[in-house]
């Protein structure tokens, strides 16, 4: 690398300029916050409070489940306790938590320093935070929904639930709905247009393509849910049958509206997931992913096939053979580039020497559960299978399987992974292992007796079941599992509170000796300069990119229009690398 | 650990192994061809997913733990492609084309000379029998029974919202749904009784909306066919005659039917023969005198949201003569 | 070798009892399946049986230190047995059916009862 677009020395009021029209508001007018670095971590404090408050909620149930015939939750309570454990789970939490590692990562893994549109970020967090908040707090007035996640009518229509409750759900996910659309617009123009000079899409960070694929998913995916919970609450309101079969409506147009979103909603949660393993796998093996291409090709494969499926959680309706066998053949062609990212992940390990750090267990462990997740994915794929198994506690098993395993453990990696670009201090290996150690044998202990329960004829959304049964000993482990889980993420809150510092302004550096730009120095605030990137990796490419970005010997080195400023690039192929393209072109006052 | 406590356990793992799957609602326990197939797939697609699990675990155990010097197949993209495009393609093709000869199948039993209508009510199922020409021959509820060997078919629908019905040990569910009349063949290959229960979530009381199968052999199942098409016979004691003015007298007819009373209600169940069903307020309490009289009482407690109104109106004498006429029902 | 410890578990929990005649009228646990075999619970809420949550008749915790049965009868062996056999026969208005318990049933059941203290 010879010429670099800015000579040195730098003025000396340049870096305090910068950091001036880049600092945060200070005390309580941090809410005022719009930078992604500051916006991103809110957005993920938000979406693991709804984790734990839905977690206890999941504790409840399982209390309840632990013996036959028990009565510590009440039926009407128990069916809003299991509809506000998944909803949340799906809507406050799933969505909204790789949203926010996007709003958070991308700029800083693009070495950019916002996303393009920083106050639509804020919106889209702010949104989510209060309606979410107050959509949890219908629990505590009796008033919250209770049909289920999915919210078939005509249960769920004016004639069977004829209170506010299943509103606040109608109403409550519509806002959330349109949160995720705004974050999702936000990402996907972000991961196109603020890059770094040179960064192609060549160049683009796996990662980065995961958020890609996820945000043009949730732009046409959630447009379906939208427009179906509009008419269900309009048919709820003024009484147009959409869903009423006397009057000609169909409630099955219900269920496709819902799983057309619903069945990619679950790629949508699990591929930022796997960007977070293709992202930190190279770093702890010290070597790029292997098979990177025909990773980003499965990423890519995953969302188109994944709106190709939706009919397989409507097996059991009667719909003809003919499309049942399609919808069949294309869920377990799903199956396929997951299986691609495995192997590469996989190979990554071979190739590379895996260092047995806390996010490289959760990989592990992730690698494990959904693995088997996805075997019994195939399982309830197949036809004849799907109709033993369906609306049974297998399913539940599946999902968990694949959700708990393909989200949350990465997730986790995430955190234990990231932090240290966040945090004055990195979190602790000895906590974090704890902290594995319970939630992979807890999560294994609840979840895989749920299979045997299934087979053994356990519907879902049951409150109670008989003795007679033979349930109850599979619902008493899966109790027991549960709470070794929850202790689990206990453990990470401890571990969160004694060793988590965001927003000092330094950072715990690049503990990791990872190759992508996010390590650059800079925390919280914004690297002193843009880099032009060259490589995949440019940190370990370039043993002095470090210094040079941080003497300022890049793009935009201060402020020059005193206001805060963006780097932006062509949609396809980034800005090009040399200092000649001018720096105006990479100028972009967003403030 | 005393020892009884450790005797129990000892047990409870046993049974867990072996015998721990059966039941009278498992889909591991098949008692007709539907299920059987089913259960075969299962097993196989289990053996299948065990192997490729263990293999997947102990090449990413190998890939971590194996010592620094790499093999050479490692550093190939090949065999990624391989193991995650080919061998997938063609064992999921091989998958597809199976369970689609499955999915395609109708059971193969000689055909019952009537039908079933089952229709899904919150929170428990109206069964009628039709005969031949389609015509109604009785109404029952939360019972079905089948002449073992052949197969029956059973057409399911909706007075109100989704339900979905679901024997495991006979066959795989099927959802009723309003404005729709699926149909599902079922077929028992031995006699027995068999739990169904409903799969899809239906609101408040889902959880206790269950119902029996009972599939014998052709001797009994015909006594049984002849005893449902009679009429409710004259009480032969004091006590039933009594318990019958009084369900007459008490407004039950408004709901429920006694054929050859002048209780014809249809709301609820046709309670013409219920002393002869095996349980009360659907699969939750075994049929007689005493469990009969606290449903009558007191359902809402039994059965939360169940939509049978309490009668906690009569004297001890009168519950259980109305209690014991409707146990004498049979 | 198992059921040997198994009979002697039972044999030192059993001594632990303060002398009742519990041992005398049946056995308990087998009266806990009969109780749950009647759906005795579909009107008492007697603690130790699943489900056991009535509210028709008496709450059935403490039975082993109440005084009198159905109101009437004293709470001895000799007038448990056939009131659990027969209730109407023992106290005419009651609303408690004869269930047809065997004698042997019956006093399983009294057994576990008096085990609730």
């Amino acid at each position: 690398m010879s010429g670099f677009p800015n000579p040195l020395p730098r003025p000396p009021e340049e870096l305090e300029r910068l950091r001036a029209v880049w600092r945060a508001p200070s005390g309580w007018r941090l809410i005022s916050a719009v930078n992604n670095s500051y916006i991103g971590l809110f957005y993920l404090g938000a979406a693991m409070l709804f984790f734990v408050l839905a977690g206890i909620l999941a504790l409840l149930i399982r209390v309840q489940l632990a013996v036959p015939e028990n009565d510590v939750l009440p039926q009407a309570t128990y069916n809003q306790v299991f509809t506000m454990h998944g909803t949340m789970m799906m809507f406050l939490f799933a969505v909204p938590a790789v949203e926010a590692m996007g709003v958070y990562l991308l700029p800083n893994m693009q070495a950019a320093r916002d996303l393009p549109f920083p106050r639509l970020s804020a919106y889209a967090f702010w949104a989510y935070a209060v309606g979410g908040l107050v959509f949890f707090c219908s629990l505590f007035f009796g008033l919250a929904p209770d049909g289920g996640w999915f919210m078939y009518p005509p249960l769920t229509s004016y004639e069977f639930s004829p209170g506010h409750n299943a509103d606040f759900w109608l109403l409550g996910i519509g806002f959330i709905e349109i949160s995720a659309i705004a974050g999702a617009i936000e990402i996907l123009v972000g991961v196109l247009r603020t890059r770094a000079p040179g960064m192609t899409l060549d160049k683009l960070p796996v990662y980065s393509w995961a958020m890609l694929v996820f945000a043009v998913m949730i732009v046409f995916g959630f447009p379906a849910v939208i427009l179906g919970t509009a008419l269900l609450e309009i048919e709820r309101g003024f009484h147009w049958p959409f869903f009423i079969a006397e009057k000609g409506g169909d409630p099955l147009l219900w269920q496709h509206l819902f799983w057309f979103f619903g069945h990619p909603d679950v790629y949508i949660i699990f591929l930022p997931a796997a960007g977070f393993v293709s992202a930190i796998l190279p770093t702890m093996c010290g070597t790029p992913l292997v098979a990177r291409r025909w990773v980003v090709l499965a990423l890519v494969a995953t969302g188109f096939i994944a709106f190709g499926v939706w009919v397989h959680h409507m097996f059991a309706t009667g719909l003809p053979k003919l499309s049942l066998s399609f919808f069949s053949a294309a869920s377990m062609a799903v199956a396929v580039p997951s299986g691609i990212q495995v192997f590469a992940w996989i190979a990554t390990i071979a190739k590379g020497k895996l260092r047995l750090t806390v996010p490289s267990l959760f990989v592990l462990g992730f690698l494990a559960i959904f693995t088997l997740g996805g075997l019994t994915g195939v399982m309830v794929a197949v036809v004849p299978f799907d109709w033993q198994t369906h609306d049974t506690f297998f399913v539940v098993a599946h999902f968990h399987y694949v959700m708990i395993g393909g989200m949350v453990f990465p997730l986790f990696a995430a955190f234990y992974y990231w932090a240290p670009t966040a945090s004055r201090r990195a979190l602790s290996e000895r906590l974090g292992r704890w902290c594995f150690g319970l939630m992979f044998v807890g999560f294994n202990v609840a979840f895989f007796p749920q299979h045997i329960a299934g087979l053994m004829g356990m519907p879902r959304r049951v409150w109670t079941y008989p003795a007679e049964l033979g349930w109850g000993w599979i619902n008493m482990t899966s109790t027991i599992g549960a709470f070794v889980l929850g202790l689990g993420a206990l453990v990470f809150l401890i571990d969160l509170a004694r060793n988590f510092r965001p927003f000092t302004g330094a950072n715990a550096g690049n503990v990791w000796n990872a190759g992508t730009l996010e390590w650059l120095p800079g925390g919280t605030s914004v690297t002193r300069s843009i880099p032009i990137v060259t490589s995949l990796e440019p940190l370990w490419d370039q043993p002095t990119l470090a210094r040079d970005v941080e003497d300022g010997r890049y793009y935009l080195p201060g402020t020059a229009t005193g206001r805060r400023e963006n780097a932006e690039s062509c949609s396809v192929f980034g800005a090009e690398g040399h200092p000649a393209s001018s720096k105006a072109a990479h100028r972009r006052s967003t403030s | 650990m005393s020892p009884r406590i450790c005797t129990r356990c000892a047990k409870a793992a046993l049974v867990a192994l072996v015998g721990g799957c059966s039941g009278p609602q498992s889909a591991l326990d098949p008692g007709g061809a539907a299920a059987e197939q089913i259960a075969t797939l299962g097993w196989t697609m289990f053996a299948v997913a065990t192997a490729i699990l263990v293999a997947v675990l102990a090449l990413a155990a190998h890939a971590a733990l194996a010592p620094a010097d790499r093999p050479a197949w490692a550093l190939r993209e090949g065999w990624v492609l391989g193991a995650g495009l080919a061998f997938p393609i063609v064992l999921l093709s091989a998958l597809l084309v199976w369970s689609l000869s499955i999915t395609g199948q109708g059971a193969d039993a000689p055909p019952a000379p009537f039908r079933i209508q089952v229709v899904g009510e919150r929170w428990w199922w109206r069964v009628t029998y039709l005969g031949p020409d389609g015509r109604p021959l009785f109404s029952t509820a939360n019972e079905l029974r089948l002449p073992v060997g052949r197969s029956v078919d059973v057409e399911l629908t909706t007075a109100d919202v989704i339900h979905s019905f679901w024997v495991p040990g006979l066959a795989g569910k099927l959802d009723m749904l309003p404005g729709r009349v699926n149909t599902l063949s079922l077929a028992a290959g031995r006699a027995g009784t068999y739990r169904g229960q409903c799969a899809e979530y239906c609101g408040g009381a889902h959880a206790l909306m269950a119902f029996m199968v009972v599939a014998e052999t052709d001797d009994s199942f015909d006594r049984w066919m002849a005893a449902q098409a009679a009429p409710v016979a004259e009480p032969t004691s004091d006590e039933t005659r009594r318990g019958r003015d009084l369900f007459l007298a008490s407004g039950c007819p408004a709901c429920h039917a006694a054929r050859g009373t002048p209780a014809v209600g249809a709301i609820g169940p046709d309670l013409t023969h219920v002393g002869g069903r095996l349980t009360i307020g659907a699969g939750l309490l075994p049929t007689h005198r005493g469990t009969l009289a606290a449903w009558i009482v007191d359902p809402g407690h039994l059965k939360p949201e169940v939509r049978m109104p309490a009668f906690p109106i009569y004297r001890g004498e009168d519950l259980r003569a109305l209690a014991a006429w409707l146990e004498s029902l049979e | 070798m198992r059921g040997g410890a198994l009979a002697l578990a039972v044999a030192l929990l059993a001594g632990c009892d303060d002398g009742e005649p519990a041992s005398t009228l049946g056995d308990p646990d087998r009266g806990r399946t009969v109780i749950a075999r009647y759906e005795c619970g579909a009107c008492h809420r007697i603690p130790g049986i699943a489900g056991a949550r009535g509210k028709v008749g008496p709450p059935l915790a403490g039975f082993g230190r109440r005084a009198m049965i159905a109101g009437t009868l004293p709470n001895r062996p000799d007038a448990l047995l056939p009131w659990l056999r027969d209730p109407p026969a023992q106290v005419a208005g009651t609303a408690m059916p004869a269930l047809g318990l065997t004698e042997r049933e019956a006093g399983d059941v009294a057994a576990y009862l008096y085990t609730l203290r």
